[in-house]
């Protein structure tokens, strides 16, 4: 069985179905950023709610954090897909159902908004308080200090994070060929079933996610030195 | 309902938490192992230095699920191994985690001042010597917090692998709802086991590490 080597290298078979391979990685990216939307929708919310003045809406914001960061992708994404549909089927008295496209947005977005909530709070409050004392005493009004004063300086502290977290989500869109989102491990998987020759296809497969991910991970580190030395000037 | 899907299937949930922990605990010692090796050869032996940096960039920029099934389909043509699934599983979630880990032990043990390397060599201690007295001391109380929370990764990455068929928590989880048709009860409860799990951790190692900075650092 030892005698392949040579497909691996040559990835014919992955060159010969370029078309349908790069249609499922627009798939990957098509979800990555839908539920990066909703990532950070979610994660701005949920950290305005940890860092309201009322304790219960506190206590909401720490608990749906922690709820989204300690549940397995996986978990979340089954869950999704498989008991709210039932729910609101019972609910409602009539059939529902996710189309597998809805659920990988939304299970992913929630999985990493638990991530960006503690990103977004670790950047407001890392504001030293003085900043926001000093507006407030020369008269900036709330929406005015949050604006102009902390913004800023937090959006400045939390990007080199949040490019991180993007990254992990890109990563895990892998798993939504899971729940049948044509993206490029589902096409992967089918063309295999059709050739029976696993090994062109999935290492063809690692070796793009590698490129990919590793290119986009450098960008993001040049990207965050420069924003960190604009930061420190 | 409650006891009748969930109680009287408990010997199944056991029995996938066991294996979650055995890929889960054989994962990351493995991983631990290789992630050494791959460190000490990347600072310590010039010529394996660009393969190790390329072996750990690959380990950590490739897709846990990616790693999955190409280990599982790959390299059991490739290498002749692994030959079954629980092996397939644990080997895909320590080559993931033996990159992260390579870099956590580099940083450990670069984190160690280097004077102290310096004072120690100065003093006759032969490099092997201060590598055991000196540096490593110093450098796994530094990275034991990341190890832990790599432990962490590992537990959640490992529900992966009832996709390749390892009868783990999720496997059972997935296999009850496919016999009871009660997907509401039966996943809920998985899901609920995995966050209870994952939470529990997360709260010990947080409380373990913030014990050893306030003490240490």
């Amino acid at each position: 069985m030892a005698g392949d080597w040579p497909q691996v290298v040559t990835g014919s078979l992955f060159w010969e179905y370029r078309r349908i391979l790069l249609s499922g990685l627009f798939v990957n990216f098509y979800v990555f950023f839908l539920a990066a939307l909703l990532a950070v929708t979610m994660g701005l919310l949920a950290c305005l709610a940890r860092l309201s003045p009322w304790r219960t809406t506190r206590w909401c914001g720490t608990f749906y954090a922690e709820l989204c960061r300690n549940t397995p992708e996986y978990v979340l994404l089954i869950w999704v897909h498989f008991v709210p549909p039932l729910v609101l089927s019972l609910l409602l008295k009539t059939k529902v159902t996710f189309s597998p496209l809805v659920s990988a947005v939304v299970a992913l977005g929630l999985a990493s908004s638990g991530y960006f909530t503690e990103t977004f709070r670790a950047g407001i409050q890392s504001i030293p308080r003085g900043h926001v004392e000093a507006a407030h005493s020369t008269g900036m009004s709330g929406y005015l200090t949050f604006r102009y004063v902390v913004m800023p300086q937090a959006v400045r502290k939390m990007l080199p994070e949040s490019l991180n977290q993007f990254i992990s989500l890109l990563k895990s869109t892998t798993l939504i060929s899971l729940i049948a989102v044509p993206d490029l491990m589902y096409q992967v998987s089918m063309i295999t079933q059709e050739q029976m020759r696993p090994m062109p296809l999935y290492s063809g497969a690692a070796i793009a996610y590698f490129v990919i991910i590793l290119s986009l991970a450098a960008l993001v580190r040049r990207f965050s030195e420069s924003w960190r030395a604009v930061g420190r000037a | 309902m409650l006891q009748r899907i969930i109680w009287n299937n408990r010997g199944e949930f056991l029995e996938g938490l066991l294996v979650t922990a055995q890929i889960s605990l054989i994962g990351i010692a493995v991983a631990m192992g290789v992630g050494l090796v791959i460190c000490l050869s990347r600072m310590y032996c010039r010529p394996l230095r660009c393969l190790a940096i390329l072996y750990i960039e690959f380990c950590r920029s490739t897709p846990i699920y990616v790693q999955l099934m190409w280990v599982n389909y790959v390299w059991p043509e490739l290498f002749g191994w692994p030959q079954s699934f629980f092996a397939a599983g644990w080997a895909a979630l320590a080559l993931q985690s033996s990159g992260y880990l390579a870099e956590t032990f580099r940083s450990g043990i670069e984190g160690v001042a280097r004077g102290q390397r310096e004072a120690a060599l100065s003093t006759g201690l032969s490099p092997f010597l201060t590598m055991r007295w000196v540096i490593l001391p110093q450098a796994v109380l530094m990275m034991t917090p990341s190890l832990m929370n790599q432990f962490l990764v590992v537990v959640k990455s490992s529900c992966l692998v009832s996709v390749i068929a390892v009868p783990d928590l999720m496997y059972r989880g997935l296999r009850l709802t496919s016999i009871w048709f009660e997907p509401i009860e039966i996943l809920s409860f998985t899901a609920f086991l995995y966050v209870a799990i994952v939470f529990a951790l997360s709260a010990a190692i947080k409380s373990y590490s913030d014990r050893v900075r306030s003490r240490y650092a």
